[in-house]
């Protein structure tokens, strides 16, 4: 996931072109479907974590119904090896799934920001050698770090949203790092750092303020991989098996011969629900970095056809 | 007897996807006569370079076209894209604007002149590359450049590589789309002058699109100026330079900074109009500094001032007129 | 000349990112506190006898920049350590199970770029349209399922028709099969294993192609080869996906962390003995140099392939010359 998302945009136009950050957002939500619908998935399964205890049918955790029941009136989504409905278990896990996400994002955030934007701000040496170990970072393979890390910390829940912060700070940093340094360039902050500005204060009146939309959209495409890892490393052994998660479910799963007794529900609807809050999340940071960053030329040259019109009403060759 | 190229109430509209639609050529028509030298003048946006891309049907998806180009009396858009590409290159050929990327960065360029030539059945293989390095000589480049890659070429080797690749079928007109633009002073006079010498030698008709003024009245025999979309005058260039027509091209040529004399550079104030928003009246009112009554509700046609001269003003022209209004008699006469 | 630079270069960055993971690798499981190979009482199953050879081999009662110079010696011998579960040096059962494990990821790997590109490009050439819509959104999908479960849904949907579990027949080592029947053997089991990589990991290519391809038919060229009157299909082949593959090299060669995290978890599903499993097994197991042995192989292998990218990037890009 990471090598897809992690090419910083490098849409350096002034945020406030529309007047407010706010309309920014809404003529975005208006013109892209893909926005709207990403944002949707995005909010409901927010909405569902929230009221999950209050909605939930059954207990998430104790048994009510037989070992691999299949879905049924009851259960509309059956229950798995321990005799748990599923559906409770799913809300339940979806809840612990967005915390990580959103606390391991978070983390990624302070770190990556933080890195950003001293190297982005002060540049020279500085900058390199931040940039030479984010270099070396990335190298290294994601989920191979991870175990060996995750082994010598333990597994805990706490550990994992460490873990995948360490991976993902390298993304954030450097799309700070880029608009850091387009900010900086321009002319109005070089006038305030002559007439003696601090770098502290350029930096949080100046510099934070126009890095919104682009920085929204790496937090949202960083949640989707923050998830993605995390049911990653649950299934890896990694993660402390008494929490229910998206991950640790599907890990359940396979350790406890769902697959031999083919009760798909144990192991379907955990995957769609993964892969909607993924996908709703890359569709809007990725519209998102489109609307900022519009790169592709539309004139000239897709190779479909144009069209040839006849002229209504004036009489003249038309064909 | 019919011209090489009939172009006649050309349209093309373009859809931008989160935008209205633009009209970008209105009814655009003019003829093209084997061997001759037409310009194609304009500001920027004023839909030159449209035009030449919609008569070999180079257009987007997004665009819709309506109107008739005839090359030797057939008809070559009437059935789209496929009726056109039969005739792209073999028949019409065109040099692009900035040469340093209408160029394959990745492929040699005797490769890129010879690729053509096997699909249009002119030559292949050896005797493919043999013809291009002919052809380069042709331009003033050594053949054995053939074996390099564009971007080991100057600005100006680049461009004369892209007309010795625009001649590699042997067509009848070439569409020159800002040749010179981004070339140095001395580099475009050599390009001119290869151009006009080419025209001379193979009997090549060209259509020099350019904002240039100069240029154009170097090289060309006749010229038309264009402005919102439609033509506002065509004619000899004789004609053009010193007894304008229309108040465009006289402020046009008017603003052309003169390298001898001591004149402030005049420059014509406004900018063109939209062409996403149906007009009333002249498109050139705005701008215009003589505009009578007339001008705000009636859109002229062209009409005619002398023979092979016309102009879309309503104050030019034998008789006064508006442009396809039905029962007009005044209503488009080409050339007669 | 000026090419040969790059290369050097290139190579450097390769040689000093190297030398990074083996440092890093020594920090992670010596210098950590908590780090096992030290603690030897985390280790249950080491003998007395292990311990003192361990301690020996390891220098564990020296300073620690001590450890790290006969780290690096040991490791300029090929030797990693030995196995605290079979007794065994690493490097040769993890040099074993990477030729397991090549293989398939091989295939897998091959398999999912030839149809990232080709949806990829298809999605380009009819942008806009239903088959972009598919293909584009199929892509997206694909990538955000978890490998895991792709593998498990494979897993249920083909148990009954398809091997799914290791390499070969479970009795092939007792039982030696002649050549081509293994050849067959093998290749039977890494159907599932390689479908789900190529599942897992097309998706991405697609939707990096896809951009490539369009952003190359919005180039000057493109039109040019228009205008010479060339077929689409042409276009589209010999000069817009030719342009377009540089890009996607670079794409490419950034996807190989997820190739190897992927690879990982199919191991696991499908009891693949490669690397990936055995480093599964070393965690459940606490077999530490395994474990440390397994990370600094595979993040080798990731540079080195990385390296490798950079050489065909060299070879389809005739402008590189710095």
């Amino acid at each position: 996931m990471s090598a897809l998302m992690h090419e910083p945009a490098t849409g350096m136009e002034p945020v406030t072109r529309s007047g407010r950050r706010g309309g920014f957002f809404w003529t975005l939500l208006k013109d892209r479907k893909t926005a709207a619908v990403g944002l949707g998935i995005i909010v409901f399964f927010v909405l569902l974590s929230v009221i999950a205890p209050y909605i939930s049918p059954y207990s998430a955790t104790a048994q009510s119904c037989a070992v691999f029941a299949p879905p049924s009136v009851h259960h509309w989504l059956g229950c798995d090896d321990g005799g748990v409905d599923m559906l409770s278990e799913l809300m339940q896990g979806g809840r612990i799934s967005l915390v990580v996400g959103f606390a391991a994002t978070l983390v990624a955030m302070i770190i990556g920001g933080g890195v950003g934007i001293v190297s982005g701000y002060f540049g020279g040496w500085v900058d390199i050698t931040l940039m030479r170990i984010t270099d070396y970072l990335l190298v290294i393979p994601d989920l191979v770090f991870a175990m060996v890390i995750a082994d010598i910390w333990g597994p805990s829940l706490f550990h994992v949203i460490m873990v995948i912060a360490i991976l993902e700070w390298t993304g954030t940093a450097r799309v700070i790092r880029a608009q850091v340094m387009s900010v900086k360039e321009r002319v109005y902050i070089k006038r305030t750092r002559a007439l003696g500005a601090s770098h502290a204060r350029i930096i949080a009146r100046h510099v934070l303020p126009q890095m919104g939309p682009l920085l929204i959209a790496n937090t949202v495409l960083t949640v989707a991989i923050a998830i993605y890892l995390e049911t990653a490393l649950a299934f890896l052994n990694l993660e402390d098996p008494t929490v229910t998660t998206w991950g640790t479910i599907l890990e359940h799963a396979f350790e406890r011969t769902a697959v031999s007794s083919g009760a798909w529900w144990a192991i379907v609807p955990d995957g769609i629900c993964i892969a909607l809050v993924c996908v709703g999340c890359f569709w809007l940071g990725q519209a998102i970095e489109d609307a900022l960053n519009p790169r592709l030329k539309i004139a000239h040259l897709s190779l479909t056809r144009w069209k040839i019109r006849t002229l209504a009403g004036r009489g003249t060759d038309a064909i | 007897m019919s011209s090489l190229l009939e172009v006649r109430d050309l349209h093309v509209w373009f859809e931008p996807p989160h935008a209205a639609p633009v009209h970008a050529v209105q009814g655009v028509s003019f003829e093209l006569e084997a061997g001759e030298r037409f310009g194609l003048v304009g500001e920027s946006g004023c839909g030159k370079t449209t035009t030449i891309l919609a008569l070999m049907g180079l257009l987007p998806p997004n665009a819709s076209l309506a109107g008739e180009v005839r090359l030797d009396g057939t008809s070559i858009l009437a059935g789209g894209e496929d009726s056109v590409r039969p005739h792209r290159w073999k028949d019409i050929a065109m040099v692009f604007q900035g040469a340093m990327n209408a160029l394959n960065p990745v492929k040699k360029v005797g490769w890129q002149i010879a690729e053509p030539m096997a699909f249009h059945g002119v030559a292949e293989g050896k005797a493919a590359l043999k013809r291009a390095g002919e052809l380069l000589e042709l331009v003033g480049i050594p053949a054995r450049s053939a074996q390099r890659y564009p971007h080991e070429f100057s600005g100006g080797m680049r461009q004369r590589a892209s007309i010795a690749m625009a001649l590699a079928c042997a067509p009848k007109i070439l569409l020159a789309d800002e040749p010179t633009t981004a070339l140095d002073v001395m580099v475009q006079a050599q390009i001119l002058e290869l151009l006009t010498r080419l025209s001379g030698e193979l009997g090549l008709a060209v259509i020099l699109v350019t904002h240039d003024l100069p240029v154009v009245a170097q090289m060309c025999s006749r010229a038309a100026v264009m402005y919102a979309g439609e033509i506002a005058e065509t004619g000899p260039m004789d004609a053009l330079y010193h007894a304008p027509a229309h108040p465009y091209t006289r402020l046009l040529f008017a603003a052309t900074p003169d390298l001898y004399g001591a004149d402030a550079v005049a420059s014509i104030p406004g900018s063109p109009p939209r062409l996403d928003r149906d007009i009333t009246g002249c498109p050139f009112r705005p701008r215009c500094d003589v505009p009578i009554e007339r001008c705000a509700r009636d859109h002229p046609a062209l009409l005619q001032v002398e023979t092979a001269h016309l102009a879309a003003c309503l104050r030019a022209g034998k008789r006064g007129g508006l442009r396809a209004e039905p029962g007009a008699d005044e209503a488009v006469r080409l050339g007669q | 000349m000026r090419r040969t630079d790059y290369v050097i270069k290139r190579a450097l960055f390769a040689l000093v990112t190297i030398f990074v993971a083996i440092t890093l690798n020594f920090f992670m499981f010596r210098v950590l506190p908590g780090n096992a190979v030290t603690d030897l009482a985390r280790v249950p199953h080491a003998g007395a006898q292990l311990r003192r050879a361990l301690t020996v081999e390891f220098g564990l009662n020296k300073p620690k920049w001590e450890q790290y110079l006969i780290y690096l010696r040991e490791l300029a011998h090929g030797n990693m350590g030995v196995s605290f579960v079979y007794q065994q040096p690493v490097s040769q059962l993890l040099i074993g199970d990477l030729k397991n494990t090549i293989p398939m990821v091989t295939v897998g790997t091959l398999a999912s770029v030839l149809v990232g590109v080709f949806t990829g490009v298809l999605a380009a050439w009819r942008r806009g349209s239903i088959t972009d819509h598919i293909s584009t959104n199929a892509a997206v999908f694909a990538y955000a399922f978890p490998t895991q479960w792709l593998g498990l849904m494979l897993l249920i949907a083909f148990q009954d028709y398809l091997p799914s579990h290791g390499m070969t027949w479970p009795l092939a080592a007792f039982f030696p099969e002649p050549f081509w029947q293994h050849l067959g053997d093998v290749g039977e089991h890494m159907i599932l294993p390689a479908l789900t990589l190529l599942l897992t990991a097309y998706g991405s290519y697609t939707l990096v192609v896809r951009t490539s391809v369009l952003e190359t038919l919005g180039e000057d060229y493109v039109l040019t080869a228009r205008a010479k009157g060339l077929p689409v299909r042409r276009i589209v082949w010999r000069h817009a996906v030719r342009n377009a593959l540089l890009p996607m090299v670079t794409m490419i060669a950034m996807d190989f962390g997820y190739i190897v995290g992927g690879a990982l978890l199919i191991e696991v599903i499908f009891s693949w003995p490669g690397i990936g499993l055995a480093m599964y097994n070393a965690v459940t197991e606490r077999d530490y140099p395994m474990l440390q042995g397994g990370f600094l192989i595979l993040t080798v292998s990731v540079i080195l392939l990385n390296f490798v990218a950079d050489l065909v990037y060299f070879r389809l890009d005739p402008r590189i010359t710095e």
